[in-house]
């Protein structure tokens, strides 16, 4: 028993490898469809869109790379099905470099699929460096911080942009952040002065980091991870990625559990084992 | 020259803090006016200093091809994806998508750039799993209360966790809303503190290490 | 796009080669990856920076006003901008200063009063909620776990935020009372970590679950079966490395 403990301990790593892979694998392609339970904050973003009128102005900001794609891009998708199907008027933008690309693709995307049109229900603002400065300088002033869209479109006489003249004038804000440039510096420089209403969508790491926020109502809302964008997929009755990967997280959720059990079994075996050696 | 060197950026440094940190007291058009036309001076400003950082990295990888040292063929590698990457962006006009349709910049950041960042950062799923099973151990009361608040916290928030037990996810919801929420402010205020007192040592010119060291401090 | 398909499984398949062991394959991906990501922040950052937010502007105000002199305001952060760059030039090094001092005097100028309102005044003021409430019955105090505003969860958070900022003060000695406020401190500093290891596993796993998505929709026909044809190659070239370096380091 000790030896086959101390085996097990020390068991190559690349058999956990193997494991994981297999719990990613295998609900991929055999998927067993789970009922997906809504969380209180991630309803709250959604009943504070459905209260909103048409044409509304809806701020997106896409504040992450293509490293946090799984997460990130279809808490975004089901935003905007949502936002478009109540025909509000959206604003994208990102103050993540790398991620232009990306955000530029998913907007364009869905906004082509429902049959939406640039320029007149949305406009991607594309990047520009600055971070908090930038949100300030959209607070003040929205076109001075963006003379034009990622098209090179001038955005002074856009039809969607009417009215709008700086984040006073938006409606709902919801930053999609994969870290500190996200979130918590559009309430630090924009929501606290600016007073828009604001939401969040985070990446897993970040999101526990985000409750104290959610509490005391600088967020109204969070979505948190894929299981996050999955609650919100049930919600707008649309199931996309997240709950097409929701089987595999459970998967692999279990078998770490399995394997941290696993592993205090062996150890309190070898400890055990010591303590009578004594 | 000294002052120009040593006491006028301190002084710059004084005045812009003090400046606004007081604007956002002061509603007068003046002052709206002010932070409109200097956060609009920072985003270009902060471009400028985008390509310090880029250029350390050009600096790197040319000390290791012309010392070169082992793996210097890997530098090339990155010199010869740099500039490719850079001729066919200019020559798309910076756009990844023209009318709809994708440009070779385009494809070049959705065939090469979103797999390989996207990849880089899902490694990590499979070390977290092996540091998982060789390090997690309850030691110690506290590590125990460690190990099964994360045990918890993985059951409840996947539908088969939910499904097998659902008190987890209520249990779960608690320790986010609640003690998460609590643990997380004090860290929260306790930091941001720290942040205030750096800023005002920054102004006040007890802090020089942004200037850049050297003799002249 | 099946060649885009091939190229894309290839790189990733690349890069998890890393699970086997650090190899050429990999190293190949990883500095294609860093020299790919320099390369399109270049391009971005002129296109944006130079042109959109610059060059453009600029030229339009001058055209239109050239007698005005908020027309060339723009001229002054394009100044600081090149001041900064003075820094790779050792002997005028020193008037990068003036650009640095100018942009983190505002910067922490800015966050002053920004930091102090949201992290610190908006987090105390919510810590420092109504035990009791006034209703039509009285005074009440609510009991109910579930609702995070309840009285009770209201006392666990009190006790929660005291306890874990008295942990971290080190300048007081932890003995006594403040033994107990420490030790009580720790336990929820676990249990958050706790639930933060919890939400980084769901996080990296996500992004696993993300790419093997994609590697599984270019093993499809449509796109020639890319990724069982590249993983079969991948498996190949490392089984042949594994074994050219085993002849050489017996030699």
């Amino acid at each position: 028993m000790k030896e086959f403990a101390r085996r097990m301990i020390g068991i190559d790593r690349r058999i956990i490898f193997l494991l994981i892979a297999g719990a990613v694998l295998l609900p991929l392609l055999r998927p067993f469809g789970l009922p997906i339970k809504v969380s209180p904050e991630v309803r709250a973003v959604y009943e504070y869109i459905e209260a909103l009128p048409e044409r509304s102005v809806f701020l997106l900001s896409f504040d992450f790379d293509p490293s946090s794609k799984p997460e990130l891009e279809p808490q975004a998708v089901a935003l905007l099905r949502h936002a478009f199907r109540k025909n509000f008027r959206v604003i994208g933008m990102t103050h993540w470099l790398t991620g232009t690309g990306l955000a530029d693709d998913i907007f364009s995307r869905v906004a082509a699929e429902m049959g939406r049109e640039r320029g007149k229900d949305y406009v991607f603002l594309g990047w520009s460096p600055g971070a908090g400065s930038l949100i300030i300088a959209m607070g003040q002033d929205l076109y001075k911080a963006f003379p034009s869209d990622y098209q090179k479109t001038p955005t002074q006489g856009m039809p969607v942009l009417a009215g709008v003249r700086s984040l006073r004038d938006v409606n709902y804000m919801i930053s999609l952040a994969a870290g500190s440039s996200g979130i918590e510096m559009w309430y630090v420089f924009g929501k606290d002065k600016y007073r828009f209403e604001m939401a969040g969508g985070s990446t897993g790491v970040i999101a526990p980091g985000l409750y104290p926020f959610l509490r005391s109502g600088q967020i109204n809302g969070l979505i948190g991870g894929l299981q996050g964008a999955a609650e919100y997929e049930t919600l707008i009755k649309r199931k996309g990625t997240a709950t097409a990967g929701m089987d595999a997280q459970s998967a692999t959720h279990f078998v770490i559990i399995i394997l941290v059990l696993l592993c205090n079994a062996f150890y309190f075996v070898l400890r055990g084992e010591k303590g009578k050696a004594r | 020259m000294i002052f120009l060197k040593r006491q006028l950026p301190l002084a710059i440094t004084f005045v812009m803090g003090v400046t606004f940190a007081f604007q956002y007291y002061i509603p007068h058009p003046v002052s709206e006016e002010a932070i409109t036309n200097v956060s609009k001076w920072m985003q270009i400003i902060s471009g400028f200093a985008l390509a310090l950082g880029l250029a350390s990295i050009f600096h790197v990888h040319a000390v290791k091809i012309k010392r070169q040292v082992p793996g210097w063929g890997y530098s090339i590698v990155l010199y010869a994806a740099m500039l490719a990457t850079i001729i066919v962006g200019f020559k798309s006009g910076g756009e990844t998508k023209v009318d709809g349709a994708q440009t070779a910049f385009g494809w070049l950041y959705d065939y090469s750039m979103v797999p390989l960042q996207g990849t880089m950062f899902s490694i990590l799923a499979f070390f977290i799993a092996s540091a998982a099973y060789r390090a997690f151990r309850a030691r110690s009361p506290e590590a125990s209360v460690l190990l099964v608040s994360a045990v918890l916290v993985m059951m409840g928030r996947v539908p088969l966790g939910q499904f097998l037990l659902p008190w987890t996810w209520d249990v779960t919801q608690w320790l986010l809303n609640v003690v998460n929420s609590a643990v997380r402010r004090a860290i929260l205020i306790g930091v941001s503190m720290g942040q205030v007192a750096l800023s005002m040592k920054i102004i006040l010119g007890i802090e020089r290490a942004y200037l850049g060291g050297g003799k002249d401090q | 796009m099946i060649l885009g398909a091939w190229v894309a499984a290839g790189l990733t398949l690349f890069i998890y080669s890393f699970l086997y062991k650090d190899n050429p394959l990999f190293k190949l991906g990883e500095h294609l990856y860093v020299g790919i990501s320099v390369g399109y922040s270049v391009v971005l950052a002129w296109h944006t920076v130079f042109l959109r937010l610059l060059w453009e502007p600029l030229k339009k105000d001058i055209t239109e006003n050239p007698a005005v002199f908020g027309s060339y305001v723009l001229l002054i952060p394009a100044v600081l901008g090149l001041l900064m760059w003075a820094r790779f030039i050792p002997k005028i090094a020193w008037l990068s200063r003036l650009a640095f001092a100018f942009v983190v005097g505002f910067g922490s100028g800015v966050a002053i009063p920004r930091t102090v309102s949201s992290y610190i005044l908006k987090q105390i003021e919510d810590t420092v909620n109504p035990l009791v409430t006034r209703g039509a019955d009285g005074l009440s105090m609510g009991f109910n776990l579930a609702s995070p505003q309840s009285g009770v969860n209201t006392i666990v958070l009190v006790i929660g935020v005291v306890s874990v900022l008295f942990y971290f003060f080190f300048s007081v000695e932890h003995t006594g009372p403040g033994k107990v406020t420490a030790r009580t401190g720790i336990y929820f500093l676990m249990i958050a970590f706790g639930a933060a290891f919890g939400y980084t596993v769901m996080s990296r796993m996500s992004l696993l679950i993300g790419r093997f998505s994609d590697l599984i929709k270019y093993a499809g026909a449509e796109y020639g079966y890319a990724s069982l044809v590249l993983l079969a190659l991948t498996v190949l070239a490392l089984a042949a490395w594994e074994m050219a370096s085993r002849g050489r380091r017996e030699v």
